[in-house]
């Protein structure tokens, strides 16, 4: 027995880095349980090669830091990777696990050259986890979330050859839909300029709130189906794996948005039901998958409480201005990655204080009122909100 | 996990229940010759010498102050050896044989009811002085110091709280002998010439509300109250307990007496008691020794200068002896591990703590924020952590790691299990830089 010097504190909470990221695959079981219920094997593809991609480079990385130094001795390759190899732990395969799983879930099943989905799953999935956090120096230091990074730079590459089949689970007949989500399909038939879905979004089926809601929509495939992401959304914040902070002020900010946004819209085209405009919104494109599974990485968040409040309020504000006024139909990852450009600059010292001051609340004020503003003056002095 | 370290698991429960045994005096006693804050010290008797309980047997000296040391037995003084003191330094100890007489020393009469109520405020800084009253509860700040203030004092808070895990000790005092407590509190009414006073106890300790609400009831003139206070760690912290106590935030940097507050550990409440009635040092003290690594835990009044060793044997020996232990002297967040137990019971320890070694795997940080929410002190740790890892000087300086307490808190939230709290104590040394 011998007794071990350590400097205090000498007690430790009973938690662990493993346990927050497996907190996160559990909470994603529910939407890869439904994925593989819709899509099948298709989903299996997808989820295998977006692993093939990023647990790889993730392991190399780790390697190639953990390599032994420079000591004036050669050492061969086997003994590099031997001590490297010592290196990579738990936490290291859990988190490129969940950057996988959700990159897999925010790209299509299907291109219209088939091969071409493998191309653009591994690419993207290698150029997300490289660009957007190895080369920060990997978990704990990236800026930007991989799995958005990794997804935007797929959309931006391939984007029109993307398609988003209908599966035996969807009913509403429309067999397919290529381009991008939901959304883009009512964007078509738009006129240059002007807010193209506002109008049309009911002529997506007879009940469109509840086929949101089923995920009964062709699109990317972990997006699709709300309840179980609202199930994993409640295992987070009991589990304390996720902010709530973040997941209000977004979710609060975006309904509050388009509350406002719908009473223009309802003004202007009567036909037009108000609170399936604001639902359909929420339900529609990655708005709740994005705020669940993106938003919340704590990594890429400020980190202190007002900031977190403010972070959410700045990409509710970013999605709901490019959904209204942008040229994507979607908006919720674009978004998440300016949040996440942010975030260093709200963490800034001086300001970053746990304390609620009058200057924060200002600063939180002053963002939901702007946002209001441009969305407001925009949508009263557009010549025609739409068809 | 993103979430607030509110309270700290711990195994007070069966503990506060056990009575405080006494654990008699052993052969030999040791004196420290010096301690933290008086790093110099002359000694007023040689080898051979005999020494009465209550005798002054040297004098430490600080920058600021000199302090009496005492003797706790009575016997012969016999040399010096090196043992471990609390801070974890070895240091200088007498040894004093113990001739079992238990003999006091003559010079130290007893003050009559009438003498006592002619004292001042300054007659009490100079009585505690002579006495080396020091703050029992870890802090070993000279008590006579708080005395020397001019400052009105509106309220006297007895700090009953004990806000760290596994310790007992206070609980028990407070339970076992409410007369000397409450006899103290009345001679500090006197000295600073308040009326009210509160006794903050946490509020889930319901045998101590039971136990004081009647006792109070006796006194019904005297203006103490009960104060429960939350159960949160640090609660104990000064700050926190004058903030939950009366609703006044001291700032960082100011005296609570600006604010016409007064504290005081209630183990210096009674040692206060016993200098100012019966004109003698503190000798005994109560510690709990316990953790997962004892065998039968136990509470004990301990005369002071006891081998730990002995203590130790009393409770049974260590559970598990195959596994690596930590060995505390204070509270588990903020107490010291020693690398030996052989050291000495001073007036300071509170209590003896042994744990099972727990390895944790350090991980990188995630920004979960938890550090930063649970920070007492309202510091950023994280952003600490950053400017220590890029020796950013003047980013340091601006986040004032200087106001850290070292609560210990941002380590035991922590999800990575970094010692944050070691970086901080790092970032405090680059501040204190020019």
């Amino acid at each position: 027995m011998q007794f071990i010097k350590e400097s205090s504190p000498h007690l430790h909470r009973k938690d662990s880095i493993n346990r927050m990221l497996g907190d996160v695959l559990i909470a994603l079981s529910p939407v890869i349980i439904f994925t593989f219920i819709s899509y099948g094997v298709l989903a299996l593809r997808n989820y295998l090669m977006a692993i093939v991609a990023i647990v790889p480079a993730e392991i190399i990385y780790v390697l190639i830091r953990n390599k032994i130094p420079y000591d004036g001795t050669k050492h061969s390759l086997k003994e590099h990777i031997k001590t490297g190899w010592k290196k990579y732990q738990l936490s290291n395969l859990l988190s490129s696990l969940v950057t996988a799983a959700i990159f897999a879930m925010v790209m299509p099943v299907a291109t219209e050259p088939g091969w071409l989905i493998y191309i653009a799953l591994f690419f993207g999935g290698l150029f997300g986890i490289v660009i957007g956090k190895l080369v920060f120096g990997g978990t704990g230091s990236n800026i930007f979330n991989p799995a958005v990074v990794g997804m935007l730079f797929a959309k931006l590459c391939f984007g029109s050859r993307y398609i988003y089949p209908s599966t035996w689970y969807m009913e509403t007949g429309n067999a397919v839909l290529a381009g991008g989500t939901p959304l883009t399909a009512l964007a078509e038939n738009s006129h240059a300029g002007v807010n193209s879905f506002i109008g049309q979004f009911s002529n997506l089926s007879a009940s469109p709130i509840l086929d949101l809601l089923l995920g009964r929509v062709p699109g990317v495939m972990g997006e699709a189906f709300k309840i179980a992401i609202l199930i994993g959304l409640v295992y987070l914040i009991v589990r304390r794996a996720a902010d709530w902070r973040v997941v209000v002020s977004y979710l609060g900010f975006f309904t509050v948005v388009m509350a406002i946004a719908g009473i223009f819209v309802v003004v202007k085209i009567p036909s037009v039901n108000y609170f399936e405009f604001v639902a359909f919104q929420l339900l529609s494109g990655g708005v709740l998958f994005g705020a669940v599974y993106m938003l919340t990485d704590p990594v890429t968040m400020p980190i202190n409480e007002p900031g977190r409040y403010l972070y959410g309020v700045i990409a509710a504000s970013i999605t709901c201005i490019i959904r209204l006024f942008g040229a994507f139909p979607e908006g919720v990852a674009f978004s998440i990655l300016l949040a996440n450009m942010l975030s260093p600059l709200i963490d800034y010292p001086r300001w970053g204080n746990q304390a609620f001051t009058k200057k924060k609340a200002l600063v939180i004020f002053g963002v939901m009122a702007a946002t209001l503003l441009i969305v407001c003056l925009t949508l009263v002095f557009a010549p025609e909100v739409a068809a | 996990m993103i979430l607030k370290a509110i309270t700290i698991e711990d195994t007070k429960g069966l503990l506060g229940m056990l009575p405080t045994l006494h654990a008699g005096v052993p052969d030999r006693i040791f004196i420290a010759t010096d301690n933290a804050r008086c790093p110099k010290c002359d000694v007023y008797v040689k080898e051979g010498d005999e020494v009465k309980i209550g005798q002054v047997i040297g004098m430490r000296h600080a920058a600021f102050f000199d302090q009496p040391i005492h003797s706790t037995v009575s016997g012969k003084f016999v040399g010096y050896e090196k043992h471990y003191h609390r801070s974890g330094k070895l240091v200088n100890f007498m040894v004093l044989e113990n001739d079992h007489k238990d003999e006091w020393d003559p010079s130290l009469q007893p003050r009559s009811d009438e003498e006592i109520a002619k004292l001042t405020r300054k007659d009490f800084s100079e009585i505690l002085m002579q006495n080396a009253s020091v703050g029992l509860g870890g802090s070993s700040f000279p008590t006579y110091v708080k005395f020397n203030t001019d400052a009105k004092i509106d309220t006297i808070l007895i700090n009953g709280i004990e806000c760290e895990p596994y310790i007992t000790a206070d609980h028990r005092l407070m339970l076992e002998h409410p007369e000397e407590i409450i006899a103290g509190i009345m001679l500090l009414q006197q000295a600073f010439n308040c009326k009210k006073a509160k006794l903050c106890v946490k509020s889930k300790y319901k045998d101590l509300k039971e136990v004081y609400t009647d006792f109070l009831k006796r006194y019904p003139d005297s203006g103490i109250e009960l104060c429960q206070v939350g159960n949160f760690y640090p609660q104990g912290w000064e700050i926190a307990m004058i903030k939950s106590a009366t609703g006044i935030s001291v700032p960082s940097g100011h005296l609570p007496s600006e604010f016409g507050i007064a504290d005081f550990n209630v183990s210096t409440v009674v040692g206060i008691y016993q200098a100012i009635k019966f004109n003698r040092p503190v000798i005994e003290r109560y510690i709990s020794i316990t953790g997962d690594g004892i065998k039968y835990p136990s509470n004990f009044v301990v005369r002071v200068g006891t081998p730990l060793k002995e203590m130790l044997e009393r409770c049974g020996g260590y559970k598990n002896p195959d596994v690596d232990k930590v060995f505390i002297l204070g509270g588990p967040m903020m107490g010291a591990a020693l690398p030996s137990d052989d050291c000495i019971i001073t007036k300071t320890v509170t209590s003896v703590i042994v744990l099972n070694e727990e390895k944790h795997e350090e991980n990188p940080c995630i920004r979960c924020g938890s550090c930063m929410m649970s920070c007492p002190a309202k510091l950023q740790p994280k952003l600490i952590m950053d400017a220590v890892k890029a020796m950013d000087k003047a980013k340091i300086k601006e986040l004032q790691p200087l106001r850290c307490i070292e609560c210990g808190l941002c380590s035991y939230v922590c999800t990575s299990h970094i010692r944050v709290t070691d970086i901080v104590r790092r970032a405090k040394v680059i501040a204190k830089l020019p």
